[in-house]
């Protein structure tokens, strides 16, 4: 290994804070060399699963073994990994996987279709839904703005108020990074105005802020000016060739006086942050300016106007004209960003139910933010291409190129057979379909295997048209409660199926409870949903491949209005059974005994005509609408990806568990012999052996200790664990105990430890004592 | 508290009086008491009390395995004693009450612990310390006022266990007080021989003697399946830790050449282990490297130092980087360097992204904002890698630091990679920063010693020694004790030195005046006060020239000044009493 090199440099670099690093020159090839491996999903694994294994041989035995494992689970058969690193740019950090087996081209085209699938089109995608979402808000604020502007050219003089556009954002900060990039494109075009964003933590008070504002409001036209400045300078020089101090508005108002514009748009974008004064003082004088600066303001508030105004003062707040925006609610955003990347035909890859729930969770539980779902989605796509080799089998423009250069090697076909859906669609295929010939050719015949793969392709774009087909027409429908997401995410665990005793059974009550012009507007909803699609979903209209569905649709509208005609004309209103049934109780008094009983009969021609139409529009609609659940799909692995592992790994990180697991059973991590866990101990079971690092030791004895901790008993007591009774022996005795030097050397280096990882912290309530930090 | 109870003692003659009203307050319906007065009214009553007294016997049996205090009780409960003493005594009118009552307090508080005891144990030993604080201090108040009562009077024979009994209770519910108060009567001696080797440098008795051990059942240990957060309450009730008081004055401290020295010899048995654990996780190093290509921030936690696999993982990242030109670069940042700041990162950063640029070295926000507009005016192939070592160290936690931080990694052309020490790391951002940031997380453990490896010593990200020496408040940093203060002390002027000695003697002296606190350390002056006097004794004659004197011993950390709640400025010598003491010594010589 290259230990002594690393050892070295560090002596040099250690004491610098920061520094430019040169690679240590070729020697360094080796750490290249170094067994580099691929998978996302695995790496965490192999590092904790080490531990708990003895030699380094066996634990690599049982590295692949686990991969194997959670190969079935994840997505992808593959087999260990230790790759031989290929320093090839197209590859770019993509790594062969098949324990290297697997070629360039396949690795190539699972980067490519990567970048395909999310460079080239979903990232575009979400960026433009997102910023669409914002559309409304930009549009009111600039016209109020605009308008505002108009007010204060018509009524010259002093003693004007500000205009202030009130943005409630919600509590979620990171998103609203993009709304006020917009907002200062937007309106630094359609008002003409210099747009100033201001964020609390940036200007910590007045002198900063006016500082910000003028070097920011000047900064669009004369950068060179400013950059000629050089550092320090305490002055900016205006169009006049005066020098002003670089927080003193008179140095804008002499900047904009030669531009044509005077208007300065103010954006504070977390107002709450502010300090109550300086917003005070920020707004007071803005408004003494305001006959020669032009400023708008606009306020992005997390909670609501009213608790902002209790913050001002009365002469503050009447300074302000404002007016009051809201912001598309993050739920709906979330909704549209789902459909458009999640849902819509353009995702390459599906995410599957289970993963998907956990980020819907954390999306409403957490104020976790758009951004989260969205590198989430990105970072289950990375995970996707970059660890499952069938990937490649969602290339779309070079499908030929894949049958053509038989690009599926071996290895892929035989993890091909190891997939759980291969193993249940054989079976199915020979016990319940008897189709034995099928099921040996799959298993034997790697040219009949390779087909059938190449045919599944057609029957993912068919499930995946079938599916979204089924919620759209559910969906816009009105006959599906609940939002998209949680109707999708049902949709895929379960399927579809309009049934009794599935969870879309529903529907058909609802249908069947509609009154006449109900089923009327139904249907007709539903004809316009196939003719027209659903463009959030990037699903375009399916009307000539429906036509029996759509004919039943446009039979049922004419039957139920004709139907309708007659029964006005007839004075009875038209009813089916199924809502017939449920108004009329007849109630007869016989021998004074009064008798209940339901009343059918009295259901004219037409109600059974009427009651035969629903029936069949119900069951045209059940025909239609039947999709099974996305995991009984042959070969579903190769364009599903379900693995939550990875993504709560990654993004929900539980250091506190982490740094507890490794003091506590150091052993699960270095797998050494010495501090291997005794037989007889229950797994679990925290045991202090003298072996272990001497931080794992202090941590063990810390946990048993109060609030306040004596160091001296706490040498004592890592004493008693290590040290040598008789303390004679130099260094590291027999059966490694040690002196009482060398402990002590041990110990401080614990304890230091320990300060650092924030466990304990110096106290002044007793001599030689510490305070404990964490109770974990 | 203590106080409190001293003072009503001391006004004798008005607390009489008084007297019932705080005892029926705190007063537990005392099961024992009842039959004495009730016994004769209602046969039926008294089957009742009988089989309650069965009860309560069944339940002293099970406590007098605890100690001996429950055959106290044999005698106590006589009512005998009362009825003669109310008539023997005519001129007692007065203290006839409090007379009266001496030994229903002392019951009340015996019954209590009799009554209480089987609730701890069934509560796995975590009862309400409010609930009992109140108890304890009601029998408190009264075993106190019995005492007093009873040294006014001249010591009466016929209740000496209950006076025992008395005295025991005031003793132990003064061990949980914070301050204690000095005892009235003298401990015996044999006592005082009991206790922990070195006597503590407190005047008044020292906690934990003979009985009162026996009394406190509790273990300082709390049951073992308690959930974190139970384990805090438990832990921080109110009331002094119980801790013992041994110091490490018996033990020789390490020294950097000591400890230097032996570390050298010493090898640690992990080390293949540890170097496999590195190799694992330098597995990961394509994944972290497409993640990063991605615009993700890479963050990587865990035990131990991570500096040696970021710096092998910068290696990797530079040889993967084909032509590693001007345009690409790795600038590393160690968080740990003490004296690291903000704007060094930030010109390192910059003059990383082209040296012939100088950033304007002013407030660090204006900084920033020239470096992201000298990379966005940089060709687009240029990008800058950024790893920071230990961003969760002390000189980079500041909100306003991390969000600097998070503004440069959020930058396209910038890749980070972070590496963080300590276990809630999570705390340093907030839902804006963190989006900003887009981190992914890897659990990197590494055992890597942060304190560095016996090959390389100082190679660690933590000065051990000082680290310690710094915890355990011994003079930390640079001056490295007394001998640092007089070698700084020689190269200034006689003023400094004459100001020095002079405060070292005031230290000194506010020393020994609150000698009872535990921690000398703290002793202070009042900054008005020493300059006043230094004016007399002509070391300066303006305040401006204290200040540059005073400046002087800052700059070398040889003295540390602070505000109390009333706003005083106080000085203070961070040093122990005997170095001071030495200290003094060698400026008088």
């Amino acid at each position: 290994m290259a230990q002594v090199d690393d050892e070295l440099v560090f002596q040099e670099d250690d004491h610098r804070g920061a520094y430019i690093f040169t690679a240590p020159g070729a020697e360094n090839d080796e750490v290249s060399a170094a067994p580099s491996s691929s998978r996302p999903a695995k790496r965490r694994r192999v590092s904790s699963a080490a531990a708990t294994t003895a030699s380094p041989s066996k634990r690599q035995r049982e590295q692949t073994q686990k991969k194997k494992d959670s190969a079935a689970s994840n997505s992808a058969a593959q087999n260990g990994t230790s790759i031989v690193q290929e320093n090839d740019n197209a590859t770019g950090s993509f790594v062969p996987l098949f324990n290297g087996a697997e070629s360039k081209e396949a690795v190539l085209l699972r980067k490519e279709t990567f970048e395909a699938a999310w460079d080239g089109c979903l990232d575009e995608r979400i960026q433009r839904v997102l910023r669409e979402a914002n559309q409304n808000t930009l549009d009111e604020v600039g016209s109020f703005i605009e308008h505002a502007g108009e007010l204060e050219n018509s009524s010259r003089g002093g003693g004007r108020k500000i205009p202030a556009a009130f943005i409630i954002t919600g509590p979620n900060i990171a998103s609203q990074d993009l709304l006020f990039e917009q907002l200062a494109e937007s309106l630094s075009e359609t008002a003409q105005a210099r747009v100033v964003r201001l964020r609390a933590a940036g200007a910590p008070n007045l002198k900063a802020a006016l500082k910000k504002i003028i070097r920011d409001a000047a900064a669009g036209g004369v950068k060179e000016e400013e950059e000629t400045e050089g550092d320090g300078a305490e002055v900016s020089v205006g169009g006049d060739g005066r020098k002003y101090l670089d927080y003193d508005l008179e140095g804008l108002h002499a900047f904009l006086k030669t531009k044509d514009s005077r208007r300065v748009i103010v954006a504070f974008e977390d107002s709450e942050a502010f300090d109550n004064g300086l917003l005070t003082d920020l707004i007071a004088l803005f408004h003494s300016w305001q006959n020669r600066i032009h400023f708008s303001l606009l306020f992005g508030i997390a909670t609501s106007v009213e608790l902002f105004q209790a913050r001002l003062l009365k002469a503050t707040a009447q300074q302000l004209y404002g007016a009051q925006f809201d912001v598309v609610q993050a739920d709906s955003v979330l909704e549209s960003v789902f459909k458009s990347a999640v849902a819509g035909t353009q995702a390459t890859v599906r995410l599957g139910p289970s993963l998907l729930r956990s980020l819907l969770e954390r999306q409403r539980d957490q104020v976790a933010g758009i951004h989260v779902f969205i590198s989430s989605l990105k970072y289950a796509y990375m995970c996707h291409f970059y660890a499952n080799p069938l990937s490649i089998c969602l290339a779309e423009n070079k499908e030929k190129n894949i049958v053509e250069k038989n690009i599926l090697q071996p290895q892929h076909l035989q993890a091909l057979r190891t997939l759980p859906s291969f193993r249940s669609h054989v079976e199915i295929a020979v016990e319940e379909d008897r189709q034995f010939a099928h099921a040996q050719l799959l298993i034997q015949e790697d040219s009949y295997l390779r087909k059938t793969t190449y045919s599944q392709r057609k029957e993912r774009r068919r499930y995946v048209l079938k599916l979204l087909r089924c919620l759209h027409l559910l969906t816009s429908s009105g006959l599906l409660k609940g939002s998209f997401p949680d109707v999708y995410v049902n949709a895929l665990e379960n399927g579809i199926a309009l049934s009794n005793n599935h969870c879309f059974s529903q529907v058909i009550d609802t249908i069947k409870r509609l009154t006449a012009e109900k089923v009327l507007s139904l249907a007709r909803s539903l004809t316009r949903a196939i003719k027209t699609g659903s463009a959030e979903l990037d699903l375009p209209g399916w009307e000539s491949q429906d036509e029996g569905l759509l004919s039943q649709f446009t039979y049922t509208i004419e039957q139920v209005s004709t139907l309708l005609r007659q029964a006005a004309k007839s004075g009875n209103p038209l009813k089916s059974k199924y809502t017939a049934q449920s108004k009329v109780l007849r109630t007869t008094v016989v021998a004074q005994k009064v008798q209940l009983s339901r009343d059918s009969a009295t259901l004219t021609e037409q109600d059974k005509k009427f009651t035969t139409v629903v029936d069949s529009l119900i069951d045209t609609l059940g025909a239609f609408i039947w999709l099974q659940p996305i995991k009984d799909i042959f070969l579903n692995e190769v364009w599903v990806y379900n693995s939550r592992k990875p993504y709560r790994e990654v993004f929900v990180p539980r250091p506190g568990m982490v740094i507890d697991r490794a003091l506590g059973r150091p052993h699960d991590y270095l797998g050494c012999e010495c501090c291997a866990p005794v037989r007889a101990q229950k797994k679990g079971d925290a045991v202090v052996m003298g072996s272990m690092p001497a931080t794992a030791i202090l941590y063990h004895l810390y946990m048993e200790a109060g609030s306040l901790v004596n160091v001296a008993d706490l040498w004592a007591a890592y004493f008693a664990l290590v040290g040598d009774e008789e303390g004679e022996r130099e260094g590291e005795g027999e059966g490694g105990c040690l002196d009482e030097r060398t402990a002590l050397v041990h110990f401080y280096r614990g304890l230091a430890e320990l300060k650092v990882l924030g466990f304990v912290k110096a106290s002044k309530r007793k001599a030689d004592h510490v305070a404990k930090l964490k109770w974990v | 508290m203590a106080r409190r109870t001293a003072k009503k003692g001391a006004v004798q003659t008005s607390s009489p009086k008084k007297r019932p009203v705080p005892v029926d307050i705190y007063e537990i319906p005392d099961d024992d008491d009842v039959p004495v007065r009730k016994r004769t009214r209602t046969s039926l009553r008294k089957i009742e009390v009988v089989e309650e007294e069965e009860e309560q016997d069944e339940e002293k049996e099970q406590h007098t395995r605890n100690g001996a205090k429950t055959n106290l009780r044999g005698g106590e409960s006589e009512p005998i004693p009362k009825p003669k003493r109310r008539g023997r005594q005519p001129r007692e009118v007065l203290s006839e009450a409090p007379n009266g009552k001496v030994s229903t307090p002392t019951s009340a508080r015996q019954k209590k612990t009799a009554t209480q005891t089987p609730s701890k144990n069934r509560l796995n030993g975590v009862d309400t310390p409010s609930r009992r604080n109140m108890a304890d201090r009601s029998a408190r108040r009264k075993s106190a006022r019995a005492l007093i009562d009873r040294v006014v009077e001249g010591a009466l024979s016929d209740d000496d266990e209950g006076d025992g009994i008395a005295r025991e209770i005031y003793e132990s519910s003064e061990d949980e007080d914070e301050e204690p108060q000095q005892q009235e009567e003298p401990e015996s001696a044999d006592e005082e021989a009991e206790v922990a080797p070195t006597p503590s440098k407190r005047r008044g008795r020292p906690p934990g003697s003979g009985k009162r051990q026996q009394q406190q059942k509790r273990s300082p240990t709390p049951p073992a399946d308690l959930p974190a957060y139970e384990r805090y309450f438990y832990q921080n009730k109110p009331g002094r830790a119980k801790t013992s008081n041994n110091t490490l004055s018996s033990l020789d401290l390490l020294t950097h050449d000591e400890y230097f020295s032996v570390l050298r010899q010493t090898q640690d048995h992990h080390a293949q282990n540890i170097r496999f654990l590195e190799s694992l996780h330098a597995e990961s190093f394509p994944q972290w490297y497409f993640e990063l290509s991605q615009g993700f921030t890479v963050c990587l936690y865990g035990y131990g130092s991570k500096r040696r696999l970021m710096h092998q993982f910068a290696t990797y990242i530079s040889t993967k980087q084909k032509q590693p030109s001007q345009s690409q670069k790795i600038v590393i940042i160690n968080g740990f360097i003490r004296t690291l700041t903000i704007r060094e990162i930030l010109s390192t950063v910059s003059s990383a992204v082209d040296p012939t640029q100088k950033l304007p070295s002013s407030n660090p926000q204006v900084m920033i904002q020239h470096l992201i507009r000298l990379l966005n005016s940089q060709p687009p192939e240029t990008s800058i890698s950024l790893f920071i070592n230990s961003i969760d160290a002390p000189p980079l936690r500041k909100p306003a630091t991390q969000s600097i931080l998070s503004q440069l990694s959020s930058h396209p052309k910038v890749k980070t990679v972070v590496s963080t020490d300590t276990s809630d790391f999570p705390l340093l951002w907030d839902s804006g920063l963190r989006s900003s940031f887009n981190f992914t997380f890897h659990d990197c453990t590494t055992f890597f010693p942060l304190a560095g490896t016996a090959t390389a010593p100082g190679g660690g990200e933590i000065d051990v020694v000082d680290e310690v020496h710094e915890l355990l408040g011994r003079m930390a940093r640079r001056a490295g004790g007394k001998d640092g203060v007089s070698f700084v002390l020689r190269s200034l002027p006689e003023n400094a030195k004459s100001l020095f000695k002079l405060l070292v003697t005031e230290v000194l002296v506010a020393m020994d005046d609150d000698d009872g606190s535990a921690d000398a350390q703290g002793a202070a002056v009042e900054y008005r006060m020493m300059y006043n006097k230094a004016v007399e004794e002509f070391i300066c004659s303006s305040e401006m020239a204290f200040r540059t004197l005073l400046k002087e011993f800052h700059d070398h950390q040889i003295i540390e000044s602070s505000k109390d709640s009333l706003g005083t400025e106080l000085l203070a010598l961070p040093f122990r009493k005997d170095e001071l003491e030495s200290i003094l010594e060698d400026l008088m010589a």
